[in-house]
């Protein structure tokens, strides 16, 4: 029998009410998150979350599982920060095996301004409470023994980051538990409920309507990946995001031998071992916006080239699969969340390709925000309005691929 | 049949015979690849996995025996293969292995009977046919759109470009699921039969349902209840309709439940959508037949799922068809849910009344290493300057930077920067952008692109200008230069950054079309080398070199500089007295070398970019990318006095005047302190509060201390910056930039002109340095060189009239509607468009190659489809380059930017061998 199989779990689905003080749009990670922090911390729990198809069927089931702070500017290391900490206490609290497995984060630099810039890396997140050193090819050869340091001979490693806090955990495990805490304490979860528009009373969002028929709320919060533009558009926004491709692909499995998560920005690739065994490769978005979950051979002849030549064995392992999501890239590559400036309508969306490491604490933070109406400090610079206040978040450098 | 060789397995020899799988082998020699599992001899379970001369998860018995292979039973009971982490490394010429483009009407996927009819058909048709045949180790790992059908085969990768699809994969025989499923003795109706015809003893076989072909067994009625045996099957229970159950025993069971269509393929095909043309055909079109739901027993071998398991997490509300492979991971394993998708419909279709669509089928159909992937990857490749090899003759370390490789260091930058500030020294700029603009309409289009008046540059001056875009923040920076001639409509020239010039150019030609301006454009980076040189000796160099005459500060014009032609502009970088030569690329390597020479006794030695980057530090010069971010306004980089805001509309305009509106939150400042210097990235701390952070910081011998570019945060939500800050706990000073010479005195000292010496006349009027280049025509078989063309961009009209003339004269190659590259001397007067700009062009590199070698070349390198008529001339990518093709009866030439020919060349080698 195998050992990853979901035990614990128990998912209990009724019938949707006309009437909910909360409506989240999504029953991704963000928007169940949302609901397990607004039923278990201030105990709001007349909350539905709407999924037009099964929870964590989108980006939450697609992504590549890593949690880290390696971020670049206070606001975003301090953010990641607090939801990677949330993270490590996640399977004591909700009692489920996420399969949570702090691994670290080595990121590879292969010229003298990549060098200069996880040095940058690691200064930033000393000064912030992350806990991500510099490292030299050597202390790269020791965290990591099958790095051909060489680079094939023309992408010699010079140095790195170690971020020794990364860590991955079971993207449909975190999906699970998170809907499971919020069901048990009352909250609905309805999937195949697919929101066709917003009704609106003067400026104000007073619910949605849906392909169930129409179910009004106290606030609705929208939490989607890929068409958050076209949520907003119903509620007469329009929002700085493209919708970009993010590719993935896996191995077959083999043994647990594989510890941190390689990631390289030079190369741009990233590799990790998942917990039951395969190797994982991604790498950066595909430049063209698009909706499409198809998956590229481009991507994954090019990613599996870069990644055996920093990691010669990889290229005997078989590809197994590989597939497709489809991230919402705000203009400075930070996430957009909170008021929008219409009554009774959040958003958090702009996840990028880093929106899994930020569930719990974007749940939390925005639970908080539907509370109390007021929007945390932890969140506070991440408002769609900091467009209009030219107070960007220039993150590039640091949002990397994973 | 007679005896072959052996193989090893576990090291063990194994014979084998003429024809043999290595399952086929193993079992003969009584050696289950995996311990057990229902085998089906056809590629569809995962029962016979092993792992075959170090690659794991291979069926057996799909790979041909042959000598000397190495097989290890890594698979047994389900367990996971081991890593082997000590691979040897790549070399710097690796790839994946061979791999071929190609194009057809129609690909036909499986050779089945079906699949045979279908090829004859459409060949019968007239249609170019390519058959991918599985029975030929032809293996198709995915459709992907495009199409592209992308196909394994024993002479490496396929990369098929089909205008039509047939699927014809047949179907896969329906598994068992039921008790002891995972003995061994357990085969499919045809793997029994094809083992049987292959010679392999499979002792007393008891059929279930219709029995295989060609062997003598037992036809047992009923469903199947359970298998029983220890290791081996050694009897198997049924069930008669009227619900009796009856043991049979045996050594062998034959299984015939069903089919399942192998419509992996079909189905990614038919996910694609779009126009593409897709038919499956045969077996694989039927639909599934679904099988009663199990009872008992494994369902998904992979991954070790019962029936049990599937209940448990059905009754715990996982009922959504991905949500039970999600909670289970049933599906999810190395046969991609070919053996559990239908007992999953079934199960689920009891459980929940409705039958659900199988799992989205995904790349890869059939599971290739990495390695075999990678045919056909390349790196994404670097330019190198024609000063590439001095560079690395002389040891530098070489580094990518702004998408080129360029000297970081040759020994001791302190020297390096030393030469600069009292002698004089050299460095390889040709990597800067470089652009020519003419037309009625140039001095509109960059008065509309710039925010620095455009039309108050006089002939022969520059300009520092910043390039915005239409949110108002920093997209580069560089130079606007005006061409000498005060006739006619003004000409100019323009720098960007080195990483800059590929954007800087889209830019311009997209706003330019956007707005219907009437300019030419010619991107001249890769066709110009630049050499700086510079320190208080510049002049002295120069006129040793024969130069006549030197702009003053801030101009430009043409002068000989060592037999080379060369535009010079003096400006500075640096800080120090500079001129910037730009010449033809092809006559940089002999300017180079000349410079060093004439320079040897002055002291005069090349610099690199760490020098080059402390040198303009101590001067405060910003360098866009590392200095500004993609949200710096101009008033955040403290270069407001870069943008006249009064000077009419341009692009970014409305949102710096918005901008400039709202409160300063920070500024990009110059900082000092004590050395040493803190490190680049450090952060700024003001009263215990983050400030900022350092973006350039170098420790200046000039001064005698650490100086600094940063960002800072102002104080109290108004414009105020901390006078004092805290960097890497020591006290830090904001102080005005520069830093070095505030006055600018040592950049803009006047040059008197000497009296002409007789060497310096020798050394200018003398023999010409300039290289002599041949032309396309002229270049050898096989190996680059540079050519000398001619380069002409003027209206379609004009460039249409220049192409008549010289047809049958020179090879022409039309390489956009307003841009020609003749392969002649061209003058001006010969083109009919008053604003042309015609070059000499020595920035490519071209060979020539056989018809039959070309031919070889391009199907490994080339993915797109040439054209058939001869001559003729077509351009896109060849092995991940930007090549240009001229197309004759028996030869061909390639033609590529020089920076890319020796990465070219080194490409096109590894594909013909």
């Amino acid at each position: 029998m195998n050992p990853y199989m979901e035990r614990k779990v128990e998912l209990r689905w009724c019938e949707p009410k006309q009437s909910y003080d909360v409506v989240i749009i999504g029953g991704g990670g963000h928007g169940l998150a949302t609901a397990y922090y607004l039923a278990t911390r201030h105990g709001i729990t007349n909350v539905a979350v709407l999924e037009r198809s099964y929870v964590g069927s989108g980006n939450s089931g697609r992504n590549t599982t890593v949690i880290r702070a390696n971020y670049g500017i206070p606001e975003a290391v301090r953010f990641y920060q607090r939801s990677l900490d949330l993270y490590q206490r996640l399977e004591d609290e909700t009692d489920r095996d996420l399969m949570h497995m702090s691994k670290g984060v080595l990121w590879l630099a292969h010229s003298e301004m990549g060098v200069r810039q996880e040095r940058a890396r690691a200064e930033i997140n000393q000064a912030f409470g992350a806990k991500t050193d510099f490292v030299t090819p050597e202390e790269v050869k020791k965290l990591c023994p099958p790095i051909d340091l060489s680079g094939g001979g023309v992408w010699p490693v010079m140095g790195g980051t170690y971020h020794s806090e990364g860590a991955t955990a079971r993207h449909d495990r975190v999906v699970w538990a998170f809907a499971e805490g919020a069901m048990r304490e009352g909250a609905h979860v309805h999937q195949r409920v697919e929101v066709t528009g917003l009704t609106r009373v003067g400026d104000r969002v007073t619910g949605v309507e849906t392909n169930a028929g129409p179910i009004s709320a106290g606030v609705v919060l929208s939490a989607v990946g890929g068409h958050v533009t076209r949520i907003a558009d119903m509620a007469g926004l329009r929002i700085p995001i493209r919708t970009h491709q993010l590719q993935a692909f896996v191995t077959n499995h083999y043994q647990l031998q594989f510890d941190p998560i390689v990631s390289s920005s030079d190369l741009l690739f990233y590799v990790s071992q998942t917990a039951r065994g395969e190797m994982l490769m991604g790498a950066e978005i595909d430049r063209q916006p698009s909706y499409s979950y198809q998956s590229g051979h481009p991507f994954l002849r090019a990613t599996a080239f870069r990644a055996m030549t920093l990691l010669p064995f990889l290229r005997d392992l078989r590809v197994l699969r590989q597939w497709t999501g489809v991230c919402d890239m705000s203009p400075d590559y930070s996430p957009v969340l909170g008021k929008t400036g219409v009554e009774g309508f959040y958003i958090s969306t702009g996840w990028g390709t880093w929106g899994f490491k930020a569930i719990p604490a974007s749940g939390e933070q925005l639970a908080q925000l539907i509370a109390t109406g007021e929007t945390p400090p932890l969140i506070a610079p991440f408002a769609l309005d900091r467009f209009r206040r030219d107070r960007t978040l220039a993150d590039r450098g640091s949002a990397g691929t994973h | 049949m007679s005896p072959g060789n052996g193989f090893r397995v576990d090291g063990a020899e194994v014979v084998f015979l003429n024809r043999d799988s290595l399952l086929d082998a193993m079992l003969r020699a009584g050696l289950h690849p995996t311990g057990g599992g229902c085998l089906c001899c056809a590629g569809d379970c995962p029962h016979c996995l092993a792992t075959v001369d170090g690659v794991g998860y291979v069926r057996t018995c799909q790979v041909r025996a042959a000598s000397e292979m190495s097989v290890s039973r890594d698979h047994q009971g389900g367990s996971y293969p081991p890593l082997s982490l000590d691979t040897p490394p790549l070399t710097p010429d690796s790839t994946g292995g061979p791999v071929r483009y190609l194009h057809c009407d129609v690909v036909v996927i499986g050779q089945g009977e079906t699949g045979r009819a279908a090829a004859a058909e459409a060949e019968a048709q007239g249609k170019s046919v390519l058959a991918l045949d599985v029975t030929e180790e032809a293996e198709v790992i995915g459709i992907y759109p495009g199409p592209l059908v992308v196909a394994r085969s024993p002479a490496g990768m396929l990369h098929v470009e089909p205008g039509e699809i047939v699927v014809a994969t047949g179907a896969a025989e329906i598994q068992p699921v039921a008790p002891g499923s995972d003995l061994s003795g357990i085969f499919t109706r045809r793997a029994a039969a094809r083992l049987a015809a292959a010679g392999v003893e499979l002792g007393r076989v008891v059929a279930i349902g219709e029995p295989p072909t060609g062997l003598q067994c037992e036809v047992v009625e009923g469903t199947l209840v359970r298998f029983e045996g220890e290791g081996s099957v050694s009897a198997v229970v049924v069930a008669t309709a009227g619900g009796a159950q009856r043991s049979y025993s045996c050594a062998a069971v034959s299984v015939a439940l069903g089919f399942q269509p192998r419509d992996v393929l079909a189905r990614m095909a038919n996910g694609i959508g779009g126009s593409l043309r897709v038919r499956v055909i045969g077996e694989a079109a039927k639909p599934a037949d679904v099988p009663a739901c199990p009872q008992e027993g494994i369902v998904c071998p992979c991954s070790q799922v019962s029936v049990a398991h599937l209940d448990a997490v059905w009754d715990r509300g996982f009922r959504e068809m991905e949500l039970v492979k999600r909670a289970t991971l049933a599906g999810t394993g190395t046969c991609q849910g070919g053996v559990c998708i239908p007992y999953l419909r079934s199960f689920l279709a009891d459980r929940g009344a409705e039958l659900q669509s199988p799992f989205t089928a995904r790349p890869l159909a059939k599971q290739r290493t990495l390695g075999e992937i990678a045919a056909g990857a390349y790196y994404h490749a670097t330019p190198r300057t024609a000063l590439d090899a001095e560079h690395r003759r002389l040891g530098a370390q070489m580094e990518r930077s702004g998408g080129w490789f360029r000297p970081w260091r040759y020994a001791d930058p302190a020297e390096e920067c030393h030469a600069v500030r009292e002698a004089v020294s050299i460095c390889d700029v040709s990597t800067l952008g470089k652009m020519r603009v003419s037309g009625p309409d140039a001095l509109e289009l960059l008065e509309r692109l710039y925010p620095t008046p455009v039309s108050t540059l006089k002939p022969g001056r520059s300009r520092y200008a910043l390039l915005l875009d239409e949110k108002g923040y920093v997209l580069d920076d560089g130079l606007i230069c005006r061409d000498e001639r005060a006739d006619g409509p003004p000409r100019y020239r323009l720098t960007f950054t080195s990483g800059g010039s590929t954007l800087a150019e889209l830019w311009m030609r997209d706003w330019a079309e956007s707005w219907g301006l009437d300019v030419r454009l010619m991107n001249q980076t890769m066709s110009l080398g630049a050499i700086n040189v510079t320190g208080p000796m510049a002049a002295e160099l120069l006129f040793r070199a024969g130069t006549q005459t030197l702009p003053s500060f801030g101009g430009h014009g043409v002068s000989r500089v060592a037999g080379v032609s060369c535009r010079i502009f003096r400006l500075s970088f640096t800080g120090e007295l500079s001129y910037e030569l730009h010449h033809a690329a092809g006559d940089s390597v002999a300017l180079w070398r000349r410079l060093l020479e004439l320079g040897d006794d002055l002291g005069c030695r090349p610099h690199g970019l760490d020098a080059l980057l402390r040198l303009r530090l101590e001067k405060g010069h910003i360098l866009v990318g590392q200095d500004t971010d993609f949200d710096s306004t101009p008033r955040r980089i403290a270069h407001e006095w870069a943008v006249k805001l009064d000077k009419g509309d341009f692009v970014g305009r409305l949102s710096v005047l918005r901008t400039n509106r709202i409160p300063l939150d920070r500024q990009l400042v110059g900082l000092e302190m004590e050395s040493p210097a803190p490190i680049e990235g450090a952060v700024i701390w003001h009263e215990g509060e983050f400030a900022g952070y350092v973006t350039s910081s170098t420790d200046s011998p000039a001064l005698g201390r650490a100086v600094m570019l940063g960002w800072v945060a102002t104080v109290d939500g108004d414009a105020t910056l901390p006078a004092e800050v805290t960097i890497a706990d020591r006290p830090a000073r904001r102080v005005a930039t520069p830093f070095y010479d505030r006055e600018g005195q040592r950049a803009r000292v006047v040059v008197e002109t000497p009296a002409p010496t007789a060497s310096a006349v020798a050394a200018g009027r003398g023999r010409s340095n300039a290289t002599s280049l041949p032309r396309l025509e002229e270049v050898g078989d096989g190996s680059f060189c540079r050519v000398s063309l001619s380069r002409v961009v003027a209206t379609q009209a004009a460039i249409s009239e220049l192409a008549e003339v010289f047809a049958g004269e020179a090879v022409c190659l039309r390489v956009a509607a307003d841009e020609i590259l003749v392969d002649a001397p061209v003058s001006a007067e010969q083109v009919s468009d008053p604003h042309a700009l015609v070059e000499r062009e020595s920035g490519f590199a071209a060979a020539r190659f056989a018809v039959e070698t070309a031919a070889d070349l391009l199907r490994a390198t080339c993915e797109w489809c040439l054209p058939e008529s001869r001559p003729a001339f077509a351009q896109g990518s060849v092995a991940d380059l930007p090549v240009k093709l001229w197309l004759e009866e028996s030869h061909v030439f390639f033609l590529v930017p020089e920076p890319f020919a020796l990465e070219l060349e080194q490409r096109l080698g590894e594909a013909r061998s």
